[in-house]
């Protein structure tokens, strides 16, 4: 199954700048493992112990996977996993 | 300002009702909106808006209120105009950048020739803990105007714990987002984002840059978000977290109402305001003596000194090991260490320090 994992700016320097990747998976979880594997600095720009860090969210079709079922959200072909960081200038 | 009272009464004074119609004449254009009307003029003329920080975003808001004649407007900064601001900063001229002026001053000059029938409150100071109640108890509605996270979740405090709707804006590079809170009603900050970006990681204006248009369209949508507020057009206002990379033509619309009592959140649903108690947040001291000041948090992080690094090294000399990066700009020099304290060499002040801080470490 294709998922699109958009990339937030701060973080395409370790995805070699791309703003989103096509990755394989059956939920978030595996999505992003996906993901770790192409490009395993982002892994450690978005998990700290094996959680999603505080300041990231991620987003499937523009839902809180908060709401959903966090990294067991199941995925399905076409859909669409975005990384938010907070942002913080202004 | 006319009283909007004086205006509203029917006693069929002919001089009342023409000075009434002569204030209000400046204002015809957003009249005219159906969502505006007279009606929501004069709630607009009598409303009370306390806007925190008068950077690039706060002096995008601060223009749209004062034009659009919100009564009072209190609007505080800790900071000077430079001349790097005049790219985005919509207030300050060149003129400014010559007389060394606080942003907050130099701001309130200019929304004087604006509007001079709006009350404009110019605060020098820097927003803290011990001052944001007062600042913002007699507010209708708080705008974030800052640049940083650690002010932001203070205002969040705040807001929640007064019951006071707040828009919160953000925006780097070609990059923002925005979100309106309606304590109660909505998801607050921290329901949204637990926590403030690592110090370093998420870069910040300085480091990462920032283009004029993205901030004005965030400042913008706050904008009119206050003017729902203030109008009482509450099933108007924007319900979801609102995203936009205007360079890679992104935009996104991010449903967060079911976050509300669905995140175990610590200011909204227990009502335990960490920034307001100081329980979270960061601590500045001066260093006597030796023209330095030490900004370090209540929360230890853990840096990534080499991807801060990536950042520095585009604006000044920067070497690291395990233990500290250093790093020198302008004429300052920063010692910073891995759980983000830092000792910022070259100013005694501890307002500037914070800014410094703010500025290239971030938070």
């Amino acid at each position: 199954m294709s998922i699109t994992i958009h990339i937030p700016t701060p973080m395409r320097q370790h995805a070699d700048g791309q703003a989103s990747v096509q990755v394989v998976g059956t939920n978030v979880q595996t999505a992003l493992a996906s993901l770790g594997e192409k490009y395993p600095a982002l892994t450690a720009r978005i998990f700290e112990n094996g959680q999603v860090r505080r300041f990231v969210n991620i987003y499937l079709n523009n839902e809180d996977i908060r709401y959903l079922d966090s990294l067991a959200s199941a995925v399905k072909d076409g859909d669409e996993l975005a990384i938010i960081p907070a942002v913080a200038g202004g | 300002m006319t009283n909007p009272q004086t205006r509203s009464t029917s006693d069929g004074n002919p001089q009342t009702r023409s000075a009434s119609d002569a204030a209000l004449e400046r204002y015809s254009r957003q009249i005219r909106f159906p969502g505006i009307g007279e009606d929501g003029q004069r709630h607009l003329l009598k409303a009370r808006v306390t806007l925190c920080g008068c950077g690039a975003l706060g002096t995008v808001l601060a223009n749209a209120l004062v034009r659009a004649g919100v009564g009072h407007l209190r609007l505080i900064d800790r900071d000077f105009i430079e001349v790097s601001n005049l790219q985005r900063q919509v207030l300050f001229d060149e003129r400014d950048v010559a007389e060394n002026l606080p942003k907050a001053e130099a701001a309130a000059r200019k929304l004087a020739a604006i509007n001079s029938s709006v009350h404009v409150e110019p605060i020098v100071a820097d927003i803290d803990r011990t001052n944001i109640v007062e600042l913002c108890q007699d507010a209708d509605v708080i705008l974030d105007g800052t640049d940083n996270f650690e002010i932001r979740y203070l205002i969040n405090d705040t807001a929640v714990k007064l019951g006071k709707p707040w828009v919160f804006g953000g925006c780097i590079g070609s990059y923002g987002q925005t979100m309106t809170v309606l304590p109660g009603e909505t998801p607050c900050l921290r329901c949204v984002f637990e926590a403030a970006p690592a110090p370093g990681e998420a870069g910040t204006c300085e480091t990462a840059g920032v283009l004029g248009p993205m901030v004005n369209i965030i400042a913008s949508l706050q904008a009119t978000e206050a003017f729902k507020i203030l109008t009482g057009h509450r099933d108007k206002i924007n319900r979801e977290l609102l995203y936009f990379d205007i360079w890679d033509n992104v935009q996104r619309r991010i449903r967060i109402a079911p976050l509300l009592g669905k995140v175990d959140c610590p200011c909204c649903k227990h009502r335990r305001f960490e920034w307001l108690d100081g329980a979270q947040g960061s601590q500045t001291t001066s260093l006597c003596g030796r023209n330095a000041v030490q900004v370090s948090h209540r929360t230890p992080a853990k840096l990534n000194f080499e991807e801060m690094a990536s950042h520095l090294e585009k604006m000044g000399e920067v070497s690291y090991n395990r233990f500290l990066l250093k790093f020198n700009v302008e004429s300052y020099e920063f010692t910073v260490f891995p759980d983000g304290r830092a000792i910022i060499k070259g100013t005694a002040d501890v307002d500037k320090a914070r800014t410094l801080y703010a500025k290239y470490v971030g938070h």
